[in-house]
């Protein structure tokens, strides 16, 4: 417990990390609670086409007369669900594969260290477009599995660094001398060392998933059902809406998403200051 | 060096086979028959001739060779893709897909290459320059304007131009890589004119990728100018500016590998950006090539893609091998 309180309580001292964090659980917050209390159907077309935004529609509506808040609402929902799904894919994925390579060291490190670099040079938004391409229907679930099967490899390359450093130094001899069973050693020497670079990565992968989602849903291979936040920006294209100046349609989507993506840098890269001594400043 | 070079030669030419078979497997491994849905998708696209459907039914069969053994595809579609021959496209029939995306290719290089260069050196600059005033506002103001703008997606950003600039104020073309009704053509007129479409593009990759590059040379410069080497040249009185020069050159590198590593990421960007500002290029055929699922298209833009991507991989190995000394005077692999 006082573990906890020394680390957490210097976070809370830092400004940029309080703005980061609270913007996102706002975020958060509109994307769990926001369909609850605002209950404007976002697939409901109405005769209110195209119309900026007003009292009865807070942010306009779309060419079919589908409300843009509720749309946005249910958006940011399904790509915090993306992007929390692909993050846990590859977080499990990249744990998995980086500590059997370090724990079993020879060939199957190096059989796992070849695929990952496999993995690592190729472009993964172009397998995630390949593989989408093929499926006729693509759930949530089955895009957050696309975009979670490729962004483990740096993951799992860091994570097998820092267990082989960490599995040769001195405590972790004594409590092997010491007789501990190998998951008291893994929970008490070795979860330790990697649990908050596990953390900052995995609001990467948060990120990349968001991002991922996009990407594929504005070239056309988004999810087939529901509504995102890339599917809102695919639709706002199709219908031309940049070009004929609807940006109450492509505007608040985007701002969703840099909202989301950016605080969760701020966190990510404050958390890297104060706990890593190499960054602290003086 | 050399070693060096053909290690990873050697790895990139598996990378690439391996990547190919999945090109190869994808197809025939997912369930749904996609020749069924690709004969499916080309009755659509041809509707009023049916001996043309005909034809290229047959030519799809035989070029998927769905009557040989799995192994003999394998071979025949591998050896096929090294000669550059990736079949022939359902959308354009009977054109052969290769001769429909060499002429994209070089407008997506015309917009990528200075865009990812321009962003590597803006932002590397910047994140020493921040690393170099740790704590004054000059780095408090990068850092966050960074973390900020490195979120942005390329084509969002792009739309916002495209809303500013080219709707609202009327400044730019909002569509394009040149106005509609003129001919490609190396004249003065013709360059203004694509300079007038390619600023936008441009700007909003070069823009949002440069936030990425500036945050990690700060760490990177931030950690050298920590290190005992700094330290001591500290101590000996050395000047901060010779010291930072020192601290810059050994960031340089790692920021060269991450530059092979993000091509794939930023290629992603570009071909999206390309769709929503209509650019003629890459990400625009395999954007038509996709809304017909004009599947020997979208497999040859992504064998192309691919092999593009660990091309450039190679050409960042050799440069890194030629600017690293312990490599390039073979003391270290």
């Amino acid at each position: 417990m006082t573990m906890f309180s020394t680390m957490i309580r210097p976070l809370f001292k830092n400004k940029k990390f309080i703005i980061g964090i609270s913007i996102f659980l706002l975020f958060l917050l509109l994307g769990i609670l926001g369909p609850t209390f605002y209950k404007v159907d976002p697939t409901e077309m109405t005769w209110d086409y195209e119309q900026p935004p007003s009292v009865e529609h807070p942010l306009g509506t779309d060419t079919y007369g589908r409300d843009i808040l509720a749309q946005l609402l249910h958006g940011i929902r399904s790509s915090l669900y993306i992007g929390f799904l692909a993050a846990t894919i590859s977080l499990v994925l990249g744990t998995i594969v980086g500590s059997l390579s370090a724990v079993k060291r020879g060939i199957v490190d190096d059989t796992l260290m070849a695929m990952t670099n496999i993995v690592l040079t190729t472009p993964s938004i172009l397998i995630a477009i390949l593989i989408a391409s093929y499926l006729r229907i693509r759930s949530m679930e089955a895009v957050a599995v696309i975009l979670g099967l490729f962004q483990w490899p740096w993951f799992a390359r860091a994570i097998r660094a820092q267990l082989m450093s960490v599995t040769s130094r001195e405590y972790v001899y004594l409590s092997i001398m010491a007789g501990y069973s190998d998951l008291r050693l893994v929970i008490e020497d070795l979860l330790p060392t990697i649990a908050t670079y596990a953390f900052m990565s995995f609001v990467l992968f948060i990120n990349g998933g968001i991002m991922g989602e996009a990407g594929l849903s504005l070239i056309g291979l988004g999810p087939t059902r529901g509504i995102s936040l890339g599917l809102m920006l695919q639709w706002a294209v199709l219908m031309e809406a940049v070009r004929r100046g609807l940006w109450w349609w492509f505007i608040p989507p985007g701002v969703a998403i840099v909202a989301i993506t950016a605080s969760l840098m701020v966190v990510s890269t404050t958390m890297d200051e104060v706990f890593n001594p190499r960054l602290r400043e003086e | 060096m050399f070693r060096f070079l053909l290690r990873r030669f050697i790895f990139l030419l598996v990378t690439y086979i391996v990547a190919t078979t999945v090109v190869f497997i994808l197809p025939r491994a997912i369930p749904g028959n996609p020749l069924a849905q690709m004969l499916s998708s080309l009755s659509q696209v041809a509707q009023a001739n049916p001996e043309a459907i005909r034809a290229a039914e047959r030519t799809l069969m035989k070029e998927f060779g769905v009557d040989k053994p799995v192994l003999v595809q394998y071979g025949e579609f591998l050896l096929k893709a090294l000669r550059g021959d990736l079949g022939t496209s359902i959308s354009y029939y009977p054109r052969k897909v290769i001769d429909l995306i060499v002429p994209v290719i070089p407008w997506t290089l015309i917009l990528l290459l200075p865009a990812t260069l321009v962003a590597w050196i803006l932002g590397n600059t910047l994140g020493a320059l921040a690393a170099y005033r740790r704590n004054t506002w000059i780095d408090k103001g990068v850092l966050t304007s960074s973390l900020v703008v490195s979120q942005i997606p390329y084509y969002w950003l792009g739309m916002i131009f495209i809303f500013l600039f080219g709707v609202r104020l009327g400044w730019l073309p909002v569509q394009g890589a040149y106005s509609q009704g003129t001919i490609p053509s190396l004249s003065w007129g013709f360059f203004v004119d694509a300079l007038k479409h390619y600023v936008m593009p441009f700007a909003s990759i070069v823009i949002s990728t440069m936030g990425g590059w500036a945050i990690g040379m700060r760490v990177m410069v931030v950690y050298e100018l920590g290190s005992d080497y700094a330290l001591f040249s500290e101590y000996l009185g050395m000047r901060d500016k010779r010291i930072f020069k020192y601290a810059f050159r050994n960031s340089l590198l790692p920021q060269i590998t991450g530059l092979a590593l993000n091509l794939g990421t930023v290629l992603g960007g570009a071909l999206i950006t390309e769709i929503v500002f209509n650019y003629p290029g890459t990400g625009f055929l395999l954007f038509k090539a996709l809304t017909t699922l004009d599947y020997p298209m979208i497999q040859g833009i992504f064998v192309i893609l691919i092999a593009s991507v660990y091309l450039a991989n190679f050409i960042v190995d050799f440069l890194y091998a030629w600017i690293d000394p312990r490599i390039r005077l073979g003391q270290e692999e």
